[in-house]
């Protein structure tokens, strides 16, 4: 245990956060860590560039991790999100966004959904407080359906109880429902159930054989077992092998941490793991040959100990209550079997549940459950979180107790309350304002020849802080990690080689997951060695996996970005390159497992090269997959009832409205916008258009009798010589240009160069309904004249099938009828409503198949294209009936 | 306060956050809720602010693309990003504007820092330029610049910077850039401290007689003079100053100023508004060492060492108790479990104390441990390993085993029961010791 002959400068300044005067002298650049002063007078040489591993990296041997297991069989639902809570009016852009929370639109929605719960619970509870003469009276009348007749005598009370119960009731209520959706809101910005992680991996025997532990089933009640825990093998060069199936043991609340330790230092690979239980076991008992271990597991209000021994099932030890939650748990890498429970009390407890009957020789046997630390205060200001963890130290006797604030030592041994601050949340670590500890973890319980064994990790919002116990309050390291999520879960992993840096794994809920390398052997400061680095996460894994229907791919969208609630890496050293393996589990109950090998020869100059699917891992996606779309989805709590206005809304819209002038009514009723003339469809200047002249249309069904009868060769004969006349034959390659030209011609008219490309073009401005011409100003007849002028009938093929590929633009009608207004519509669509329009089009499609087969069916355009049409025939509404017979349908 | 001391004070962190940092109800910042607000308003037509808030997001998804990207160590995509972001400088929001300086030099060193085509010059270039255009963060540049180049070991270029830096000026004095100004001195002084040993390490070769002798002790004492100025400054100030307190303390040795160097190690090692550093003991132990100060003096400065207690030994008797406690802490820390000096010492005190029959000495210091050394120390698996790794290592601690457990205690009959031909004498010894000694039956 030595200790640094020569700290990297610092300044120290107490006082409290945010403190304004302090310039930051830790500099918190990677690379800027690296710069520690020289001890000696660095030589002046051509090649003094710094001793520093650039290209230390952990290259991952997919894009993303693989799930495991498969999935559990149990929905899962993500629960609230901002959105729901959040207030959604209004919103103004401003450079300090305010969360506002929101109930307005909700409580109605609730009231109106739970007219039940609205009603009935205020009389009974006010029943109560009516021991009056006329109790019975007023029983009947508080039970009452509020939607039945009044009686005058009702009608009275309401008269009477109406300011009383609106404004007390009203008040009361808000203040419980305003702490209620506080105390949520608080809970999605930061939930600390999961801190220190529900994920642990169990070395076994072998290097590379071990078993994971963690919660399982729909409420993360199940702690994986079987006659063991899931059992995984990995081998250094392939993915891992999943052995047996796991039983489960069923658990009463579900589990927020889960601590291992082995207890046996006999395995090779894991002797850095300090011996534990060994002098509670009798002499020379077989089991000592295997490797077992420590389990502690903490759930919301119970603490629990097993024994996972290698041969029998884990054996449970003790159980302990904590009547306040516990918040942290965690397993003295020195003694065996002693743990730390923390309560949200302020308490912390060391807790000795194998401290059984006394052992041969005789020792006094400590009280099995001892509060060491007891303090409802934060340690150094007011902070009104009751979460509060515990861990070990150098020292098996002193422990470190932090809150929100910052971190103690205390002396288990010494008077309580007694102990010396180890990090304190202020201007001594420079942390600034509104900064608060998220996690700390000792970093000492393994192999001691490389990291000294007296380091902490004290991880913030904002920072990492790595402390030295015997320097306290003055961080060595500080990284800006920049996780936009809570850290969950830190480890410090045993160096990939001798002589190697020891990665540290930091892992947000989000799912960020990054990795960094801290060296510092010997007497010299811990620093980051190289720059930090992210590592995939599961939402990246996205790509893996065969696209889906919207709804089932926003479903895996939702259970890839579950929040991770656990992390497990074990490093297989290997002959060759060192790889890592890592283990997530994320809220849905999913286990995740990604491998990355050390770049063998970090050359900076060689791009780094990107990892890509192999055929397995997408076929086990695909496997994975289905069988996440087999798990039914959650039942909904309680279905809306039926009186709702919205979904006869709903009803209305999906019904033909006949006539423009309803139609435009109810769509500027529907957008709460201002009526307009044209939405009336008065045009007072302007006649009503005449029937189109007998067009092209007329060609159409004239060739599709033709085609009928057979004799469309004919027709076409008839048709060559007839209109067109001989050396006026159109070539098809020009009509298209003359089409294209046109768009850009339109689109140049309409202004629409910046929202639109020429496929685009077709559906939002050559609407069938293009052929009536007379509307149109006479300026435009001049563009338009290719239409007036009889257009072919492939051409109206060309036409159909631009429109099957696109879906239908909302405002043609409007557009035809009157293109002047067209501009400002078309470019006020936002995509949003055209993806909108893309899925209407394509549920459509699949709803009115079996419509679309009893159609008569026609040669010339598909059933996408008929749907297409026809539901422009819908939206426009004021277009002539007869029209669609002669489309033949 | 002009704004330049507003500027240096702002952490830095919130710089990089841009703006996504927002105190919560609990006085907790959460930088993450701007995400959490955005979710909601993407759904929503802006009402307001349509440019700046269109800005606003591109410059922060640049500056997320480019963080990405330095976390993937894509040093040539971020360089790509960063001349991008460069835009920011162009920012209407004079807050933003004004803190984008910063943010660039941090990711663009960074940058420039890892590229593999990144040279010294591009380096120098950048700073350069990032100086002047975040006047407020000259002096934090510059430092940094300087340090850059001190470990491409061009102290030169990394003094000539410092030079620069000490004499500029802006705006008004605050605090904040005092300490800066004394941190660029103390880095200026170690520089000079540097060829100040150098020159002392010529003058060591040189003969006293010699006329060449003269100038260059000369030429030392006038940049010790400077060096001293520099350094003396900030070690005032409260902080962790190991490397300059460390070299000032040498010079001033050197030309005889004892009681200035004790002075400033006193006042490093007690001064309360300094944080408990312990090296600052061991240089001022070092010190006294070196000047031979009283053992009763150096016992004091020292807290808990093997060291101390080796002192404590040539003092006999009187200091056995202390010597006990200390071996007893010693051994406390996981660190220390494997350490040979202190079990040997231990054993030896232990012996040595039981024979001048001061048993209460041992119980006192037992009484606290014996609930937790036997796990911790003497567990049959200790036991194994220790005699694998270090038989003499196990010999000892079995000896200690023996006397504050007794001969049934599981480490010490693991290793009595070993057969070991060269250690037979000593594990012979040892039995005898324990029968003797130990403090579990005294009466046998």
């Amino acid at each position: 245990m030595d200790f640094p002959s020569s700290l990297p400068p610092s300044l120290f300044m107490t006082g409290p956060l945010g403190l304004s005067d302090v310039p930051d002298v830790s500099f918190m650049c990677s690379w800027r860590d690296a710069l520690t002063l020289p001890e000696s007078p660095p030589q002046a040489s051509e090649n003094g560039a710094p001793h520093l591993a650039k290209g230390l990296l952990w290259e991952p041997d997919t894009p993303g991790p693989l799930p495991l297991l498969p999935p559990g069989p149990d929905p899962w639902d993500p629960g609230l999100t901002a959105r729901d809570l959040l207030f959604r009016g209004g919103y103004h852009f401003r450079r300090q966004p305010r969360a506002v929370l929101d109930v307005t639109e909700q409580l109605s929605q609730f009231l109106w959904d739970h007219g039940d719960i609205a009603f009935a619970p205020l009389g009974k509870l006010m029943l109560e407080n009516f021991k009056l003469e006329g109790a019975q009276a007023l029983y009947f009348l508080i039970h009452f359906c509020p939607w039945a007749y009044l009686s005058y005598r009702q009608r009275r009370f309401s008269i009477l109880g109406g300011p009383v119960l609106a404004t007390s009731l009203a008040r009361l209520l808000g203040e419980l429902l305003h702490e209620e959706l506080a105390a949520r809101w608080e809970q999605l910005l930061l939930d600390d159930a999961f801190t220190g992680g529900a994920l642990a991996w169990v070395p076994g025997r072998m290097p590379g054989a071990g078993q994971l532990v963690y919660p399982a089933g729909g409420a993360l009640d199940r702690l994986s077992r079987g006659p063991d825990f899931q059992k995984v093998s990995l081998t250094p060069g392939s993915e891992p092998r999943v052995l047996g199936d796991p039983g489960h043991i069923q658990l009463r609340g579900p589990v927020r941490q889960v601590v291992t330790r082995t207890v046996q230092g006999e395995g090779k690979a894991h002797r850095h793991l300090r011996p534990l239980l060994t002098d509670l076991l009798p002499d020379h008992n077989p089991d000592l040959l295997c490797p077992s271990a420590l389990l502690a597991v903490r759930s919301d209000y119970h603490c629990a100990l097993w024994k996972v021994g290698k041969p029998g099932q884990p054996a449970p030890l003790q159980v302990l209550q904590v009547e306040k939650g516990a918040t942290g748990i965690s397993l003295s890498p020195h003694l065996p079997g002693e743990l730390t429970v923390c309560s949200r009390s302020g308490a912390v407890c060391l807790w000795n549940p194998q401290d059984g009957p006394s052992p041969p020789h005789g020792w006094p046997v400590s009280p099995r459950l001892r509060q060491v630390y007891k303090d409802p205060e934060t340690l150094v200001f007011r902070d009104p979180s009751p979460w509060r963890w515990a861990d070990f130290t150098a020292h098996p006797r002193v422990l470190t107790v932090g809150d929100r604030t910052g971190v103690k030592l205390v002396d288990t041994q010494g008077p309580p309350g007694c102990g010396l601050l180890l990090f304190r949340g202020g201007a001594e670590a420079s942390c600034q304002k509104g900064e608060r500890v998220l996690l700390t973890q000792y970093l000492g319980d393994c192999s001691p020849e490389s990291l000294q064994p007296t380091f902490h990790l004290v991880c913030t919002q904002f920072s990492l802080y790595l402390v030295d116990e015997r320097l306290p309050l003055v961080p060595l390291l500080k990284w800006n990690h920049g996780l936009s999520s809570t850290p969950v879960v830190a480890q410090l992993l045993p160096p990939p080689r001798p002589g190697c840096p020891r990665p540290l794994l930091l892992a947000g809920q989000a799912g960020e997951l990054q990795l960094l390398h801290i060296t510092g052997e010997g007497a010299s400061t811990p620093r980051l060695a190289g720059p930090p680095q992210s590592l995939p996460s599961r939402s990246n894994s996205l790509s893996a996996f065969p696209l889906l229907e919207p709804k089932s791919q926003w479903r895996l969208q939702e259970r890839l970005s579950a929040p991770t609630i656990g992390l497990a890496a074990t490093v297989l050293p290997s002959a060759s390159t060192p790889v890592l393996s890592l283990f997530q589990l994320s809220a849905a109950g999913d286990v995740f497992h990604q491998r990355l090998h050390l770049q063998a020869d970090p050359r900076p100059d060689s791009p780094a090269p990107t990892a890509s699917w192999t055929p397995r891992a997408t076929s086990r996606c695909s496997r994975w997959l289905k069988t996440l779309l087999e798990v039914p989805l959650t039942p909904p709590m309680w279905a809306a009832p039926t009186f709702s206005h919205r979904r006869l809304l709903g009803s209305f819209e999906s019904r033909e409205v006949e006539g423009k002038v309803p139609e435009g009514l109810r769509t500027a009723m529907a957008e709460g916008r201002l009526l307009q003339h044209r939405d009336l469809g008065l045009l007072p200047t302007r006649e009503q258009p005449p029937a189109p002249e007998p067009g092209p249309e007329d060609e159409l069904s004239e060739r599709l009798e033709a085609a009928w009868e057979g004799q469309v060769a004919a027709w076409w004969e008839r048709r060559q010589g007839g209109s067109s006349g001989p050396g006026k034959q159109p070539k098809r390659h020009k009509r298209r240009t003359q089409l294209s030209s046109t768009f850009s011609s339109l689109s140049g008219r309409l202004d629409l160069s910046d929202a639109t490309s020429p496929p685009r073009s077709p559906d939002r401005t050559v609407p069938e309904a293009r052929p009536q011409p007379p509307v149109t100003p006479p300026s435009q007849e001049l563009t338009q004249g290719p239409w007036a002028e009889g257009i072919p009938s492939e051409r109206q093929q060309t036409l159909r099938d631009y429109m099957a590929e696109l879906p239908l633009q909302g405002d043609t009608p409007g557009g035809a009828s009157a293109p002047s207004s067209q501009t400002s519509s078309i470019r006020g669509t936002s995509s949003r409503q055209q993806t909108l329009r893309d899925c209407t089009v394509k549920l459509q499609l699949r709803g009115d198949t079996a419509g679309g087969a009893s159609m008569p069916s026609s040669q010339t355009s598909s059933v996408r294209a008929t749907l297409s049409r026809q539901q422009a025939a819908i939206l426009s509404g004021s277009q002539p009936l007869r029209k669609k017979p002669r489309m033949g349908f | 306060m002009s704004d330049f001391s507003e500027e240096l004070v702002r952490p830095t962190t919130e710089d990089e956050q841009g703006e996504t940092c927002v105190l919560s109800g609990t006085g907790m910042c959460f930088p993450w809720l701007q995400k959490h607000i955005e979710t909601v308003g993407k759904t929503l037509v802006a009402t307001g602010g349509k440019r700046e808030k269109d800005f606003a997001q591109t410059t922060s998804a640049c500056l997320s693309f480019i963080q990405e990207a330095l976390l993937k160590h894509q040093w040539q995509q971020a360089a790509e990003y960063m001349h991008s972001y460069l835009q920011i400088l162009e920012d209407s929001d004079s807050n933003k504007r004004q803190g984008a300086p910063e943010i660039i030099w941090r990711l663009g060193s960074e940058i420039l820092y890892y590229h593999p085509k990144s040279s010294l010059e591009t380096f120098n270039t950048f700073a350069d330029r990032m100086k002047n255009i975040g006047v407020m963060n000259y002096l934090k540049i510059s430092l940094q610049h300087a340090l850059y180049l001190l470990h491409h070991g061009l102290l030169e270029d990394a003094n000539r910077n410092l030079s620069q830096a000490e004499t500029w000026r802006y705006g008004e004095k605050s605090s904040s850039k005092e300490v800066l100004i004394n941190l660029i001195q103390a880095y200026k002084g170690l520089l000079q401290y540097y060829t100040w040993s150098k020159k002392k390490m010529e003058l060591s070769q040189l003969d006293e007689d010699d006329y060449a002798y003269n100038t260059a002790s000369q030429n030392m004492l006038n940049h010790s003079w400077k060096t001293s100025i520099n350094l003396c400054a900030l070690i005032q100030i409260p902080g962790v100053w190991d490397p300059f307190v460390k070299s000032y303390v040498e010079m001033l040795e050197f030309y005889g100023d004892q009681d200035g160097a004790r002075e400033v190690l006193t006042n490093y090692a007690y001064d309360e508004k300094f944080p408990s550093n312990p090296n600052a003991h061991i240089y001022l132990y070092g010190f006294l060492k070196r000047e031979r100060a009283p053992r009763e003096k150096l016992i004091s400065v020292l807290k808990l060492s093997i060291e101390k207690n080796m002192i404590l030994h040539r003092k006999k008797e009187e200091h056995h108790k202390l010597g006990l406690e200390v071996l007893f802490g010693v051994l406390d820390f996981a660190g220390c479990t494997k350490n040979i000096t202190a079990w040997k010492y231990l054993a030896k005190y232990l012996r040595q104390t039981l024979m001048g029959s001061h048993l209460a000495w041992v119980q006192e210091e037992w009484n606290s441990r014996k609930n937790w050394w036997p796990r911790f120390h003497f567990s049959y698996f200790w036991a194994k390993s220790d005699w694998k790794d270090d038989k003499t290592l196990a010999c000892e601690k079995a000896l200690v085993a023996g006397i504050l457990l007794g001969k049934g205690c599981r480490y010490f009959r693991y290793v009595k029961k070993q057969d070991h031909q060269v250690l037979q004498k000593k594990i012979k010894q040892m039995k005898k010791s324990v029968k003797k000694y130990s403090i579990v039956n005294p009466g046998l």
